[in-house]
């Protein structure tokens, strides 16, 4: 890590993130809602627990889901349309689908600020915000965006600028890491723990030995993200009254 | 589609009931009186114009952006404002997306001809070269949380992004003059818009008939209420717009009741928005000094002229040190690299971190100084990430500022201060 030459414009280094916070329990009609930023990149994500009825077309045996992505300013179009597809479908696959059949959850998805990695920044928002509304999950989702450098190296967590200069980047989801009952036993840092990946978007052309080097970053910085998310849910603790009723 | 409407929340008969009951003995369900408004609270984005207004449980974002176009024919020497109201379904169960409903096209007319038609905005200072190119002012409202009463939180979100909004400056260059060169942000400070008064609308929600009238109504007023009227008037006494739409009528006395009513609150909600205006002009002044300590080495006890002078001098009698760093941004596992000539970051491993954003006046800067250095912070988390510490851990090599206190902080100070050389490090291992 010492051994990365290239300084990154805003000082950080290769594997070093931007500051996350997250908060969740901000509206008061919304079921659930999170609010998650990574440094300047801010997403509010709200969640409509799941109403009565499916859309034409999805399946009626099982729970659906419907993201609506609102950004800044401007109309909605294709970029908008697209980051709706991946959010649903990474969202899909982390929800207990037969819990709550024939059903549609809404998950509405608004960028406050956009400084680069804007898609995972809103998928771990969602997840946030799931979980304050209480939609049953198998685990929790994780996203982080690795860039690839021209000599090879990964980094992680893009801004804008960022993202517009490199060759390729990446957009990488995982699952949470489970949380461990065993007490306090050292994991060797050589196996991260395989559960495979969710979703991957990546955009430019890398070679292959180059998305594995982001993939095995990206299960790194994930685990310490799920880290931080699990503390962060944690810490509100569940007094509030449930919406649903209302 | 029938699930929607299924959907949308409809009040109980005892609510009904209730509320109206409670008005007529002049108490809310809140317990506010009957012409009193919710807490308001405005809170300004990272950028320029950009404003977030809560009005007890509503919650309106507001964003102005500019761009340059070609005029109109008819007013080839005037900006344009064009203003565009979102009504996100995240705010209510029953907002759709897509095409928007009738109360969102009537609050977009509403705070359109509050600020555009009683020219709030000074139109003629938008124009760059007459007939050929002026600025174009968008406004982007986004109802985030529907909690009653939208057209004033609006309004306000509106009025507040407008007044913090920046312009780049533009001068007309080239060789026949018919160029036009927009200046970067970092070379020629941006522009204010000119705002000639503060249209504040103020809504009233009718009950029993009229005979029982109320300001600032929660969504649980407005299902049950008999009829609205929002009048728009600034802080001169002067009516900017009224909007009386259909419902139970009025008598002539109510509405003059109401106007005396309105003029009072509109004075009150311009003081409120300019203050918070000015707290974050004079926060955006500091951050722009803080800038320069920035670039000098990391020299300690050099007196910074970009400091203020009383806090530098708090820090300098507390231990001899003074690395101002605007970014408290990182904490925990850092480990055994040294820095790379970057200036060293203060860590903020004490217990009461968040209070970040608040700390930037040298007031408090004084007074925390008394409980620990650590909590000196000079800037919030906003500020340039160029100056994150970059003492991380090799293996997952991630460092990420958390912002709520993780671990008891002696542990984290133990851990960091090996690799510090500063001179507190004397200091704190003496306590």
């Amino acid at each position: 890590m010492g051994k990365m030459e290239e300084d990154r414009i805003d000082g950080r280094n290769a594997n070093q993130l931007r500051p996350l916070a997250c908060s969740r329990n901000l509206l008061h009609r919304a079921h659930g809602s999170a609010r998650w930023s990574q440094g300047n990149t801010i997403v509010l994500a709200a969640v409509y627990g799941p109403k009565s009825g499916t859309k034409k077309g999805e399946n009626p045996e099982k729970a659906s889901f419907e993201v609506i992505w609102k950004p800044k300013t401007g109309q909605i179009g294709k970029q908008e349309r697209e980051c709706e597809i991946i959010l649903k479908r990474t969202l899909q696959s982390i929800c207990l689908l037969n819990v709550h059949p024939n059903t549609t959850t809404s998950i509405i998805v608004q960028v406050v600020g956009d400084d680069g990695s804007l898609l995972p920044c809103a998928i771990n928002a969602s997840c946030a915000a799931l979980v304050d509304a209480g939609i049953p999950m198998k685990n929790l989702a994780v996203a982080i965006s690795c860039g690839l450098m021209e000599k090879g190296s990964v980094i992680l967590d893009l801004t804008k600028s960022e993202e517009e200069k490199l060759k390729a980047f990446a957009y990488l989801v995982f699952p949470n890491s489970p949380l461990t009952v065993i007490p306090k036993v050292p994991l060797s840092k050589e196996q991260p723990i395989e559960q495979g990946i969710i979703t991957s978007v990546t955009h430019g052309a890398m070679p292959v030995s180059g998305y594995f080097d982001c993939l095995d970053r990206g299960v790194a910085a994930c685990a310490a993200i799920s880290e931080f998310l699990r503390r962060s849910l944690q810490k509100q603790s569940p007094e509030d009254t449930s919406r649903a009723a209302q | 589609m029938e699930q929607r409407w299924g959907n949308t929340w409809r009040p109980t008969i005892n609510e009904k009931q209730f509320i109206e009951e409670a008005l007529r003995s002049e108490i809310r369900v809140d317990g506010r009186r009957l012409y009193d408004y919710r807490r308001l609270t405005i809170k300004f984005g990272r950028e320029d114009g950009s404003s977030e207004v809560q009005l007890g449980e509503t919650h309106v974002m507001g964003y102005v952006t500019g761009q340059l176009v070609q005029p109109y024919r008819d007013r080839s020497n005037e900006g344009t404002l064009a203003i565009f109201t979102e009504f996100s379904p995240m705010a209510d169960p029953s907002f759709e997306p897509g095409r928007p409903g009738e109360s969102a096209i009537e609050l977009g007319r509403v705070v359109d001809r509050g600020l555009r038609e009683s020219r709030a905005v000074d139109m003629e200072s938008l124009c760059v070269v007459a007939g050929k190119s002026v600025w174009a002012i968008r406004v982007d409202l986004h109802i985030i949380d529907n909690g009653g009463n939208l057209i004033d939180a609006a309004n306000i979100a509106a009025l507040a992004a407008l007044s913090t909004f920046r312009r780049p400056e533009c001068s007309v260059g080239g060789g026949d003059s018919q160029e036009i060169i927009v200046h970067d942000p970092e070379e020629r400070d941006p522009i204010a818009l000119t705002i000639h008064h503060f249209p504040i609308a103020v809504t009233f929600a009718f009950f029993s008939e009229g005979n029982t009238l109320v300001i600032d109504p929660t969504y649980k007023e407005e299902a049950v209420m008999g009829g609205r009227m929002t009048v728009t008037m600034n802080s001169n006494g002067e009516v900017c717009a009224i909007q009386k739409a259909g419902s139970d009528g009025i008598l002539s006395s109510d509405v003059v009741r109401c106007l005396r009513i309105a003029s009072l609150k509109a004075a009150e909600m311009t003081t409120k928005i300019k203050e918070a205006v000015e707290t974050y002009n004079a926060e955006v002044a500091l951050k722009k000094v803080k800038r320069h300590p920035l670039l000098v080495a990391q020299k300690i006890t050099v007196p910074d002229v970009a400091m203020k002078e009383a806090s530098f001098e708090k820090m300098k009698n507390s231990d001899g040190d003074m690395e101002s760093s605007p970014n408290q941004a990182s904490t925990s596992r850092t480990n055994a690299d040294a820095s790379v000539g970057r200036p060293k970051i203060w860590d903020p491993y004490s217990t009461s971190a968040p209070s970040i954003s608040s700390s930037q006046l040298p007031g408090t800067v004084g007074t925390s100084n008394e409980l620990n250095e650590d909590q000196i912070m000079q800037t919030d988390e906003e500020s340039k990430p160029d100056l994150r510490n970059d003492q991380i851990s090799g293996a997952t090599g991630v460092s990420s500022a958390i912002h709520q206190q993780n671990s008891p902080p002696k542990s984290l100070k133990d851990a960091v201060k090996p690799k510090n050389k500063r001179k507190k490090n004397a200091e704190r291992s003496a306590r």
